[in-house]
């Protein structure tokens, strides 16, 4: 019977070369667009999967503000709130941000950017294998370091590493442990220090500094709502009372004029994707954007089933005999049906083998546009893969062949079985549904490419087109005072001045497209939380960023680095004050005088808003100095490559010789900061093309199926004399119907979920009418070149041909 | 072997009811060769579908080998069919993608008849009926009296109790035509049951008995001299 069956699936396959091969590509395309999201999705929910407690640590997040939610924590809520609640098994405070530094071993010298430094019960938040040393016993004290497995090998070769003597921020430390980093993680660290317990200690008392990453481990799972209560108590008690009483207020005022932080838990398996606040170090994974790839190749995968069942239904017309005399011969409907879903197994298989093909050719583009290294492996994948295997095999293959099975024998025999309209609604409808999801698509990608192009044209208040930014490392510890710091800078301004070609050197301690930190400060009742940048004279003049009034910081006047500041024309705003010059405002404390309003400029991603920004020079606010790690160069274009090999040069030996010289274009680095918009741009096109194609596919082998039973009818009409282009408008009359319907379904899904993708941008455009317009018409247009040309083609036909058999 | 008693067939539409078959009784016995002729519309296709099968009655009886058939479910009546009879069509009904081996294949596959058997049946059938050398071939390869041949060996091949014969001879030439009905002759010759629905008296001569339907009665019922003819030549041989 399996032979009987392949034989006519092969005769079909060899006298249907163009159709078959059309249904496995728009099969395997979709396939493939699956097995990207799969890919993906896997990968994002790979973070912390392994970690057999998960789903019992916590991160303490604290929402500042509504909807600003911080990762970070204070010093003493830790030891405070274990104590206070009964259901906490243990508390890890580590730090924020992975620490870049040397690592010395003898004359060694090894970089790191993922260094962590966190208390000694790292390991049991963080299980990771150790291969070398005991992790119960890793980071006793802070003399202790343990190092990654490929870190180890970095320093040591294949000698153990254990035992060893290194040197990190002049600190002599121990190797405890070697670690194997194969499991993806919230964190991903090079080597662990347990340097953070000396920070703690400085800070044991301040409730208010949220500064270190704190996760807890309860005993159960459930036990957060226990835990955020007490969390709760301790806040309301250290904050809000505390501060209220420093305000003369009563806690009850003092809350609800000035918002007072809310602790919340978020488990370690929802954060790479669910988490409110910024991400921990490993970053956090684009939840919506890992929606839309699935949702859209979902969507595809579907239109190219529906394409197959229409082109399936639509050719067993052709095939109707064979049914009808294998039904008199004996096969029972059963049969019937198991012989065309072995078909579509099989053609289901071929395209999953091509679809694997693509997904392992296309693979290096597909990292490089999600910035990531995946493979195509792993048994969960495969899983996956036999999973949409039988659903695309139920869903394209069960239909047709029950279709097939229910043909009438005495029907098909007579030979009247191919103008019979069985099965013609289905078509049409699943047609329409195509026309919808083309409709989706095409004004969809219309209005990304719109969204991101007004993003690339706004005027983004600044210029910086030959403005180089230096990675400058600063120096820290125990004796280095302020004042070192900026004369150091002041040193390295000055030599850099001296080399050809460069025009103008300012320190800043931001980055454009990266966050800065805030502080908030008060003007009479206002409370305005302003992102501080701190900045050396003639670094917005550098930038070319415009005043709106009174006048930039300048060495001229001597309390510019006292106590004065700028301000934005958002943070003016907030103000509410028509003459802001001159006033005064408390800040941390302080009294500073605001002398100049800068118009706004986009520091943060274009799409969202322009925060309220205070600008200080580095000696007003000298802890702020500290975090100048950026030095702004501007060179002139005609001597920019001698001046960077100056730069480099004089960087390396008299700057920094450890690290390397690292530096970036502003303009170029600020765009990659919202690349992923522009990412989702680009694949909304590419899935554009493709939707369209297949859907285009659709409808020609639809309408040509549909003309070709209706060829005696054209040639009668042809007989009577009707002129072609009657004929063309009979022909393709319904075809504009369906688009017309198609379109009115997709019309509103498509303007909800654009507006939806839209709420991410601050800075948006309207949804006019006109991409509806456009993508109307586009659609419209496409489907009457394929419909005419199919339609012109059959009024061409021999008459004789058709009249005389049938 | 077919007892059929006032069976009806009446086809409604919303306006319209026609007595396609009106209270038809009949009896055909193993080993005869009963043709029916009659215009286009006095229902002796529907008489021949129902018998095979392939369309069920409005109303009477219609027993096959004993047992009742009207009313019966769609599963029962398609084992009854492939266990019981062998059709022949005017036009064939090869299936054009499957070689000729392939479709004379069909009926013994659906009744799981085992790989080796069905090889040895077809060639045996296949050198009977003069096609052996065709079985590569495509239907479309051969002449209409091959086609018609391997529609025959196909009808055979599973030894079915009754055939059934839609105009066997339509889309042949006299010829061809001609060598399909000696065919039939020698099938009955050799004790095959066989219904046959002919527009020729020339072919329904070959048959024992004619019945001639008009308007989904029967008219009349004749015996063919020829058979005693066949019978003769056959016992002068």
């Amino acid at each position: 019977m399996l032979k009987n069956w392949i034989n006519i699936f092969i005769y079909h396959l060899k006298n249907n070369k163009l159709f078959t091969a059309l249904n496995v590509l728009g099969l395997s395309i979709g396939i493939a667009g699956l097995i990207f999201a799969i890919l993906y999705w896997n990968d994002e929910h790979s973070y912390d999967a392994w970690n057999p407690q998960k789903d019992k640590i916590f991160l303490l997040t604290n929402e500042m503000s509504e909807n600003t939610f911080w990762a970070s924590s204070s010093a003493p809520v830790g030891a405070a709130i274990k104590e206070k609640t009964s259901e906490i098994e243990a508390y890890c405070y580590m730090d924020g941000d992975y620490i870049n530094d040397i690592i010395k071993f003898r004359d060694k010298k090894i970089q790191s950017d993922k260094i962590v430094s966190a208390q000694k019960n790292f390991f049991e938040f963080f299980p990771f294998d150790f291969v070398e040393g005991n992790r119960k016993k890793a980071l006793p004290d802070e003399n202790s370091i343990c190092l990654s497995e490929e870190l180890a090998f970095q320093i040591f070769g294949n000698e153990s590493a254990l035992g060893k003597e290194l040197t990190i921020q002049n600190k002599k430390v121990l190797v405890r442990g070697v670690y194997k980093l194969d499991k993806k993680s919230s964190y991903n660290p090079s080597c662990v220090v347990n340097f953070v317990d000396l920070f703690l200690k400085k800070t044991i008392t301040q409730w208010g500094n949220f500064h270190y990453v704190l996760m807890i481990k309860a005993k159960q799972a459930n036990a957060t709502s226990a835990i955020t209560r007490n969390l709760e108590k301790l806040y309301y008690t250290n904050l809000t009372e505390r501060f209220a009483k420093l305000n003369g207020m009563t806690p009850a005022a003092y809350a609800e004029k000035y918002g007072v932080p809310q602790p919340h838990l978020e488990s370690l398996e929802s954060i790479r994707l669910h988490t409110k606040t910024g991400g921990l170090v490993e970053g956090k994974g684009n939840y919506q954007f890992l929606l839309i790839m699935v949702g859209l190749s979902i969507l595809i995968l579907i239109l190219s089933i529906v394409n197959y069942v229409n082109s399936a239904t639509a050719n067993s017309i052709k095939r109707a005999k064979e049914v009808g005399v294998r039904k008199i011969i004996g096969a029972s409907k059963a049969n019937i049906v198991q012989q065309f879903v072995l078909e579509t197994i099989l053609i289901t298989l071929f395209s999953i083998l091509l679809s694997l093909v693509i997904v392992e050719l296309s693979l290096p583009y597909y990292n490089d546009f999600l910035e990531k290294t995946l493979t195509l492996q792993g048994s969960q994948f495969y899983l996956q893969l036999v999973i949409i295997f039988i659903v695309t095999v139920a869903v394209a293959g069960i239909f047709p062949a029950i279709y097939v099975s229910n043909f009438e024998v005495l029907n098909v025999l007579k030979g009247n079985f191919g103008r019979s309209k069985s099965g013609v609604w289905l078509r049409n409808g699943m047609l329409i549904f195509q026309f919808a999801i083309a409709a989706f698509f095409i004004i969809g990608s219309y209005i990304v490419y719109s969204q991101i192009d007004h993003m690339n044209k706004k005027d983004l208040g600044f210029k910086a087109n030959q403005i180089l930014n230096i990675s400058y490392r600063n120096v820290y510890g125990e004796e280095i005072t302020d004042d070192f710091r900026f004369n150091r800078y002041q040193i390295i301004k000055n030599e850099l001045l001296r080399i050809k070609g460069v025009k103008k050197v300012a320190g800043g301690a931001f980055v454009f497209g990266k966050s800065v930190s805030t502080s908030s400060y008060k003007y009479k009742d206002i409370e305005v939380d302003g992102s501080n940048i701190s900045i050396d004279f003639g670094m917005l003049e550098m930038l070319k960023i415009k005043l709106a009034k009174g006048r930039f910081l300048s060495p001229k006047f001597a309390q510019d680095t006292i106590n004065t500041m700028l301000i934005n024309e958002a943070a003016l705003k907030q103000l509410n004050e028509k003459d802001p010059i001159g006033k005064k405002i408390d800040w941390n404390g302080m009294e500073v005088t605001i002398v100049g309003v800068v118009k706004d400029f986009n520091l943060g991603n274009p799409g969202d808003p322009i925060p309220p920004m205070s600008f200080f020079h580095f000696k007003t606010v000298p802890w702020l100095a500290g975090a100048l790690n950026n030095i702004y160069v501007d060179v002139d274009a005609q001597q920019m490559e001698q001046a960077l090999t100056a730069i480099q040069k004089f960087w390396a030996k008299n700057v920094d010789p450890d690290y390397p010289f690292t530096y970036d274009f502003v303009e170029k680095e600020y765009k990659r900061s919202y690349s992923n918009y522009v990412k989702q741009k680009n694949l909304f096109s590419l899935l554009n093309v493709i939707v369209i194609l297949i859907a285009l596919f659709g409808l020609f082998s639809l309408a040509s199926f549909s003309i070709e039973r209706k060829m005696k009818e054209i040639a009668i009409r042809k007989t009577l004399g009707a002129e072609t282009n009657v004929l063309l408008k009979e022909l393709s009359k319904q075809y504009v119907v369906y688009c017309v319907i198609g379109f009115l379904i997709a019309l509103f899904p498509t303007y909800y979920l654009l507006s939806k993708w839209l709420e991410n941008f601050a800075y948006r455009l309207e949804l006019t009418i006109y991409p509806f317009l456009i993508g109307f018409i586009v659609l419209l247009l496409l489907t009457l070149v394929v419909v005419l040309s199919r339609a012109y083609q059959a009024t061409k036909v021999d008459v004789l041909q058709y009249l005389k058999y049938e | 072997m077919i007892t059929i008693k006032k069976l009806s067939k009446i086809f409604r539409t919303e306006e319209l009811e026609t007595k396609a078959l009106s209270e038809i009784s009949l009896n055909i016995n193993q080993g005869d060769f009963v043709s029916i002729m009659g215009p286009s519309g006095s229902g002796k296709s529907t008489l021949l579908n129902i018998v095979g099968l392939l369309d069920s009655a409005s109303d009477g009886s219609y027993q096959l080998l004993n047992q009742e058939m009207v009313g019966l479910k769609e599963k029962d009546k398609s084992k009854a069919r492939k266990e019981n009879i062998g059709f022949i069509f005017q036009n064939f009904n090869l299936i054009d993608e499957l070689s000729v081996y392939d479709n004379i294949e069909l009926p013994l596959i659906y009744n799981n008849v085992p790989l080796a058997e069905r090889k040895k049946k077809i060639e045996a059938i296949a050198t009977k009926l003069a096609i052996a050398h065709r079985l590569k071939h495509h239907p479309q390869q051969l002449s209409g009296g091959q086609q018609q041949r391997v529609a025959v060996a196909r009808a055979l091949i599973n030894d079915p109790k009754i055939i059934l014969a839609d105009e066997p001879t339509g889309n042949l030439d006299s010829k061809n035509g001609n060598e399909v009905m000696e065919l039939l002759t020698d099938l009955h010759a050799n004790g095959a049951t066989i219904l046959m629905v002919t527009h020729s008296d020339y072919d329904a001569s070959f048959s024992q008995k004619t019945i001639l339907m008009k308007d989904g009665m029967i008219l009349s019922e004749k015996m063919n001299n020829r058979n005693v003819d066949v019978l003769v030549a056959n016992s002068k041989n």
